[in-house]
């Protein structure tokens, strides 16, 4: 049943075929114009993983939802098709990204010669990864607010508590600063660059199962 | 006789509204008929049998409880929902590739040449059908994985006369072809219902008004014509309701050849589904 849940939101998705291409080409224009390549894999993988997110707008305009209920599924299965969803719209957008990258690199380096772009494929992967990261925070923060509020007023309580995310991040750190820990910077920076990709992928795992599990707790109470 | 669906003191309540205690069953080989105003508790009935709302009271399709056997009982069930399908940025083609992967015993073939019957456009946005288009979609879709049970939610609602005798027909043919099936068809468009239905529920206002077999209803059920004298001679128990008309009293009957022998009036109307419903809603008692 997941299966034809996906086709279903593929197929709405299709009609942004032409869309993707123009932000794919744009993308590659700005990494040309720019040689910023670290922000190629960012940006498209922001927009791949937000896209994903319209396939809850199609549904509250045909009002889906309730049809879905009544085809061979539950409610379980719904939530989890659309984390399967958001979590495969980055992964994808991040491999667009990365190879976009690498071949716009590498045109522009073979048209001109005289000033080669050296990709650091260490560093394209940790941008990479942390854009994925930054994605998979908001599309943790905006399926359960979509599931609570609905995809058009979700989208604004989802700005809301990324909102107040950063105001307690700074906070934590203004009272760490406060506290006038001393921190051995040269440790810090060693132990990101060992375990900085790992602890990410392992912080992106856990934030997906936090948001599903509150995504299916308001959903398995929620009346269409 | 066997029932696909057996309902026992279905009830919910919403802000403003509450569905209490619906019981009726839906017997194998039958189509019944669920009616009631815009409002009264026909969807949320429906909602409540396919577990869409949660409700209080027992839901036992084919045998089984709806919610423990959920998934189980939902791949013998064909829907149409009024108000809702699945997104209009879809065609017909998509609907099949997708419903492929949703019913175990989705029939491709039989889908298309429903598609061709009803001369639907397979690659068209399903945004660009006409009501009527819209509809026979659903329904070819509700259809097309041979189910046991259908459930049909204001599926002529809008549509003009030739496109409902053309469902209607297709629900008929749908019912002979296999005894075991049975068909909930909820309307407001009762005259519809008089010559398919085999059973009438009727709701209002959240209560359950009556389950009558379709026969007896237009066959027992009569109006009586009288005048004010006539009326006063009639006991409270051989009546209904009542409308005081300008000229005359109008009384709903359930027993029409009682009334005949008893009162040895002789005027009385056989009335029509919608004559009823409106009698109940607008009635005086």
């Amino acid at each position: 049943m997941i299966k034809g849940l996906l086709k279903k939101d593929l197929y709405n998705l299709s009609s942004y075929k032409a869309s993707i291409i123009i932000i794919v080409l744009f993308c590659g224009i700005a990494i040309v114009g720019t040689e910023a390549i670290n922000w190629g894999p960012i940006i498209i993988c922001t927009i791949v993983g937000m896209i994903a997110l319209s396939t809850f707008n199609y549904d509250e305009i045909a009002k889906s939802n309730k049809y879905i209920l009544a085809l061979p599924t539950n409610r379980k299965e719904i939530v989890k098709e659309k984390y399967i969803l958001a979590i495969g719209a980055v992964i994808l957008g991040g491999i667009l990204g990365i190879l976009l990258t690498i071949i716009v690199a590498n045109a522009i380096n073979y048209f001109r010669p005289e000033n080669m772009i050296n990709i650091n494929y260490e560093s394209l992967l940790t941008t990479t990864i942390g854009g994925m990261w930054g994605v998979s925070l908001i599309q943790a923060i905006q399926i359960p607010s979509i599931y609570k509020w609905g995809a058009e007023k979700g989208r604004i309580q989802m700005f809301v508590l990324l909102f107040a995310l950063i105001v307690i991040g700074a906070g934590i750190g203004f009272l760490i600063a406060q506290a006038n820990f001393s921190i051995d910077m040269e440790v810090l920076i060693e132990f990101i660059n060992k375990f900085g990709l790992i602890l990410l992928v392992a912080l992106m795992i856990v934030m997906y199962y936090v948001s599903y599990k509150i995504s299916y707790k308001i959903y398995k109470n929620k009346e269409e | 006789m066997e029932n696909n669906i057996e309902l026992k003191n279905v009830s919910k309540s919403y802000k403003g509204f509450t569905l209490k205690n619906i019981s009726f069953n839906v017997p194998q080989g039958s189509i019944v008929g669920l009616i009631g105003e815009n409002g009264a508790g026909k969807t949320t009935t429906i909602k409540s049998i396919l577990n869409i709302t949660n409700a209080e009271g027992s839901v036992t399709i084919f045998g089984k409880d709806s919610k423990k056997a959920e998934k189980e009982i939902k791949n013998d069930i064909g829907v149409v929902l009024d108000d809702s399908f699945l997104s209009d940025y879809l065609t017909a083609k998509h609907v099949n590739s997708i419903m492929k992967d949703v019913y175990k015993t989705w029939n491709e073939g039989k889908y298309i040449n429903l598609l061709k019957q009803f001369d639907l456009p397979k690659d068209k946005l399903i945004k660009d059908f006409s009501s009527g288009m819209k509809m026979k979609l659903k329904i070819a879709t509700a259809i097309a994985h041979n189910p046991k049970l259908l459930i049909l939610d204001e599926p002529t609602s809008g549509l003009d006369p030739v496109v409902r005798n053309e469902i209607l027909d297709m629900l008929r043919k749908y019912i002979e072809e296999d005894e075991t099936r049975s068909i909930l068809l909820s309307t407001h468009i009762t005259s519809d219902l008089e010559h398919i239905s085999d059973y009438i529920v009727f709701i209002e206002k959240g209560k359950m008004v009556f389950d009558l077999p379709t026969n007896e209803l237009l066959e027992n059920y009569g109006i009586i014509k009288c005048s004010k004298e006539d009326f006063s001679r009639l006991d409270e128990k051989d009546y209904i309701k009542y409308k005081k008309e300008k000229y005359q009293y109008e009384v709903l009957t359930s027993n029409k050849d009682t009334i005949r022998r008893k009162y040895n009036i002789t005027t009385i109307d056989k009335p029509s589904i919608e004559d009823i419903m409106l009698f109940y809603i607008k009635g005086e008692r």
